[in-house]
């Protein structure tokens, strides 16, 4: 074996460093290594410890917002499933308030084109009788104008032919003259 | 014209004819004369045309009444021509025979008779309008064939119509 073996087999056998036990550390190193975890974890407290707190803090706040909008956004659907519902009964009753109004406008209808109907039949019939008058009575007026036209004529032509004689014409002035003396 | 240049003018006709002392005869041609012009469209056209000259209406006027009426007559309406009233002639006229009627209180009885009557008929047609009215009347003949026979009496405002015209006319009505 050359020295330098027998300086590292050496330098082996007597190292502090080196614990005794397979598990615990050296004393010291225990020591030094438990005060460095405690001021570890005492920072950690004094400085992290808010941040995670107010960390936590805010998840609960969200997550409770989640379950408050989770629970308002259920009896909003509730809310809406209801008035869909109602809706529903509502559209129905309409339909029925349509179809009774159909029905009652289609029977006004009805009964307004009926009495119509009668009226210009009741109109149609009194102007057919009208006319039917008024022809009676044209044709009569141009009958008696007819009659008076001949009439005019027949007397203007005895008149022309000298029916009114001297005679006559004296018996006239006389009659005249009794009757306006005897007045 | 107007009522009161009418009046002037009858007043004025009336007080020449009484002044000549013709008054009744006077009455009685105007009275027949403005008859006439009424029922003669040619006449009264040549006595109211004012582009025929006054001069030459009354020289119409006397042409046609010359020999036939009185001097008085002829003047007169030759006067009413030739001042340019002709149209107002037989309202001249009318009131003239009015007044003259007034003048002797007797009303002017118009009759219109499809025939000429006879003096005997006129007397008794006068007595049986006096009767009928109560008034005494100046009896105007006018001969109006037009009637066709029978006769019209016109006295004020009452007419008495015996015309056969009248009878005729509602004879048609009534037919």
């Amino acid at each position: 074996m050359s020295i330098f073996a027998s300086i590292l087999l050496a330098a082996e056998e007597h190292d502090p460093a080196h614990s005794i036990h397979w598990l615990w550390p050296e004393q010291a190193e225990l020591i030094y290594g438990t005060i460095s975890s405690l001021l570890i974890f005492g920072l950690l407290w004094k400085f992290a410890g808010p941040a995670i707190a107010a960390g936590m803090a805010a998840r609960t706040e969200r997550i409770q917002g989640e379950l408050d909008a989770s629970a308002s956004a259920k009896t909003s659907a509730e809310a809406e499933a209801a008035g869909i519902r109602q809706a529903a009964g509502d559209i129905d009753s309409e339909r029925q308030r349509l179809f009774a109004e159909a029905d009652a406008q289609a029977e006004a209808l009805l009964a307004d084109g009926r009495a119509r109907l009668e009226q210009e039949v009741a109109e149609l019939n009194m102007r057919a009788e009208a006319d039917i008058a008024s022809a009676g009575g044209r044709v009569n007026d141009e009958f008696r104008a007819e009659i008076s036209r001949l009439s005019n004529v027949a007397t203007e032509r005895v008149l022309a032919g000298g029916l009114i004689d001297a005679s006559i014409q004296q018996d006239l002035i006389e009659a005249f003259i009794s009757k306006v003396g005897a007045s | 014209m107007s009522d009161a240049r009418i009046d002037g003018y009858a007043r004025a006709l009336f007080e020449v004819a009484r002044a000549e002392g013709t008054i009744d005869e006077v009455e009685d041609e105007l009275f027949r004369f403005a008859r006439s012009y009424e029922s003669s469209d040619a006449l009264r056209n040549a006595l109211t045309d004012e582009m025929i000259p006054a001069g030459k209406r009354q020289a119409i006027v006397e042409d046609l009444l010359g020999g036939k009426a009185t001097a008085t007559t002829t003047q007169l309406v030759s006067m009413v021509v030739g001042s340019g009233r002709g149209r107002d002639l037989p309202a001249i006229i009318d009131k003239l025979v009015e007044r003259a009627s007034s003048s002797k209180n007797l009303e002017v009885a118009e009759v219109r008779s499809a025939v000429a009557l006879t003096d005997d008929q006129q007397d008794r047609l006068k007595a049986a309008l006096a009767n009928a009215t109560g008034k005494a009347v100046n009896l105007k003949v006018i001969v109006d064939p037009s009637i066709l026979g029978g006769i019209v009496a016109t006295v004020g405002d009452s007419v008495i119509d015996g015309s056969v015209r009248t009878r005729v006319d509602q004879l048609k009505s009534r037919l």
